[in-house]
């Protein structure tokens, strides 16, 4: 059988505003079918990336293809791109209706098929009745609704979304998640995603690529994402971790060991390094366990002592900011999940934190 | 207490001062043009609407009132395009000497109109066509292009930028995009524009002095060749029927765009 070519292709894309470097030699494959996230601080070039796909910006040098083809010399309006605005972007003089019936008319549907597909996509986004609605009319949710049946209507071959639900609060925006994740895959419209929030990123994608000042960092699969960071910009961009600056004094397999401050740490290094490198250990918050004063944790690689400098209270789990003396000045943040018995430590209490060397993961400095 | 009360007290007899002060000549005009008497006079002397009846009879004005509407409509219909245009141009597109051309295009604004009615009357004398009236409408339209661009402005300003990108998105060529998307976004502009420019071009005194001769005259420069022979409240009775033509525009706005965003465009 045959491989069909990978539905979006980018080849060295690289994209320049005068001096200012947006996209840095971007590569990348999407197979038919699968939701690719781009993730990154606000500012690292992911928008650009997506304006290029879709047409409303040429790259300064590479190629995109679109279905094995050549995209450059075909203007937005001919590429089959249903987009999701930051913004929404629905036209306000028309109603829900008009704008989801607006792509159809201009792709030239045979109009006695207009009718019925504008329904069944109202349908997909539950908008069944809401029709004649104009859009000022509309809740900030049934707004983006709209903006998605307007993206599916035409049935395109790809689907982008702009941060849409960046505007959202933070209840609609979880709930607008799963019902873009239900809708992707009734449709199995092959979507690509732009986002700077992580949660976002690891609830919708099959694949996600972390980007920061305009170069792609890492492309994965959320679980390796997550637990195999490449690199230490991954690590800290992705959860909640403590970061300590170290000078490598022995290495032994995948272990590293390294000076800080006034303590030697123990780490799992993913490349190799020479004694006396200067490298950064990020742990993350999960991995840490706190205990009070005096107890000596069995089976932990790593113990140090210290003292609560922060304590936050958030509902489900309790996150404490952590000094260690013989770390300097760097806090070691800890979650404690323990809804049975919460051993509250309090501000300026002294405890003990210790985690296992495979979770500390040790990059060179950047 | 006594603070808040009299602090009040001063804020209304200032409103109602400014208030006064703003209708005053509006009022007396009115006023005067329901006179029986034959003398301009405030306040009138009884109630009859006689005057309003002479207008009819009065040939000069009635031509001079169609001249002048004439010279707005084409006044409004020249500003509606090349205003939209240039205010979509100057507020989207990257242009060159964009800073240099906007002030070009409110450059008529900060001349004064004596000036520009002078030059005017120059040029229009070297290429032979002063003394007739569809270059009087012209003028009009580059004298207060300024307020048409600025009312459209102020629409384009407030249109997400996105939604031409989103209309090309959804299949639609740079000229259809414009037309469904673009266009009936800044419409509320455009209607602003083009019945602020209709009023000002209808009111317009100055430069249609230097542009207009005795067979192509315009009701201001009518009204104020009479007030220079005898003053009589006809004057007052056309004055007034200029006061609800202006009314009516302002109504019209209302009801279609609202005022708020007329005020709002200044």
């Amino acid at each position: 059988m045959e491989n069909s070519p990978p539905l979006v292709e980018l080849i060295d894309v690289s994209k320049r505003f005068g001096r200012f470097i947006a996209v840095d030699n971007a590569n990348f494959s999407l197979a038919k079918g699968s939701v690719l996230t781009i993730l990154g601080p606000s500012g690292c070039g992911k928008t650009t990336l997506l304006r290029m796909i879709a047409g409303f910006e040429s790259p300064t040098s590479g190629e995109i293809r679109i279905n094995g083809e050549p995209v450059q010399a075909v203007p937005p309006y001919r590429r089959s791109i249903g987009m999701v605005f930051q913004n929404l972007a629905l036209f306000p003089h028309m109603t829900a209706g008009e704008n989801v019936t607006y792509p159809l008319k201009m792709r030239r549907f045979p109009p006695q098929d207009i009718p019925e597909l504008v329904e069944r996509y109202l349908g997909i986004v539950r908008l069944t009745g809401m029709k004649d609605r104009r859009i000022h009319e509309l809740s900030g949710g049934q707004q983006q609704r709209v903006a998605i049946a307007r993206a599916l209507s035409f049935n395109p071959d790809l689907l982008l979304l702009d941060e849409p639900l960046s505007a959202l609060d933070k209840k609609l925006r979880e709930e607008m998640q799963l019902e873009f994740r239900r809708i992707q895959q009734k449709i199995g419209v092959t979507t690509i995603n732009v986002t700077h929030d992580q949660r976002e990123a690891l609830v919708m994608s099959d694949e996600i690529i972390v980007m920061a000042d305009g170069a792609i960092q890492q492309s994965a699969d959320p679980v390796s994402l997550y637990r195999h960071p490449s690199n230490m910009f991954v690590a800290s961009f992705i959860g909640l971790t403590s970061l300590v600056k170290g000078t490598v004094v022995q290495t032994e397999g995948t272990t590293v060991e390294f000076n800080v401050d006034s303590t030697i740490l123990c780490g799992n290094a993913g490349s190799r390094f020479e004694v006396g490198q200067s490298v950064e250990g990020a742990i993350r918050a999960e991995q840490v366990r706190i205990h009070p004063e005096q107890t000596r944790p069995e089976e932990m690689d790593n113990v140090l002592e210290g003292v609560v400098s922060e304590q936050i209270f958030e509902g489900d789990r309790m996150v404490y900011q952590v000094q260690c003396p013989s770390l300097g000045s760097t806090p070691i943040f800890v979650f404690d999940h323990d809804p049975t018995h919460h051993v509250l430590h309090r501000k300026g209490d002294s405890v003990v934190l210790s985690w296992n060397v495979r979770d500390l993961l040790v990059y060179p400095c950047r | 207490m006594t603070g808040t009360r009299s602090k009040s007290f001063v804020l209304w007899a200032i409103v109602w001062f400014d208030l006064i002060l703003l209708s005053l000549p509006t009022i007396i005009i009115i006023g005067a043009s329901f006179t029986t008497g034959d003398i301009v006079q405030f306040p009138p002397e009884g109630f009859s609407l006689k005057w309003y009846g002479k207008l009819w009879l009065l040939d000069d004005f009635k031509a001079a009132f169609f001249r002048t509407l004439y010279v707005s409509l084409i006044c409004t219909a020249v500003s509606i395009p090349a205003g939209t245009l240039a205010a979509i141009g100057l507020a989207r597109y990257r242009i060159h000497f964009q800073t240099s051309l906007q002030v070009y295009l409110l450059l008529p604004f900060t001349i004064p109109l004596v000036v520009s009615g002078l030059g005017m009357m120059i040029f229009f004398g070297d290429i032979r066509i002063l003394g007739q009236l569809w270059p009087v409408g012209i003028s009009l339209c580059i004298i207060n292009l300024p307020f048409m661009i600025w009312a459209v402005s102020a629409s384009v300003n407030g249109l997400d930028y996105q939604l031409e990108n989103a209309a090309a998105n959804c299949g639609a060529p740079p000229l259809q995009g414009f037309l469904t998307v673009t266009l009936p976004g800044v419409m509320p502009g455009v209607i602003t524009g083009a019945l602020l420019m209709f009023i000002l071009a209808f009111n317009e005194f100055l430069v249609s002095l230097f542009l207009t001769d005795a067979r192509t005259v315009t009701l201001p420069v009518s009204i104020y060749n009479s007030i220079r022979s005898v003053i009589t409240p006809d004057l007052a009775a056309v004055s007034v029927v200029y006061i609800v033509i202006a009314f009516i525009a302002v109504l019209l706005l209302d009801k279609l765009v609202g005022l708020e965003l007329f005020l709002k465009s200044k």
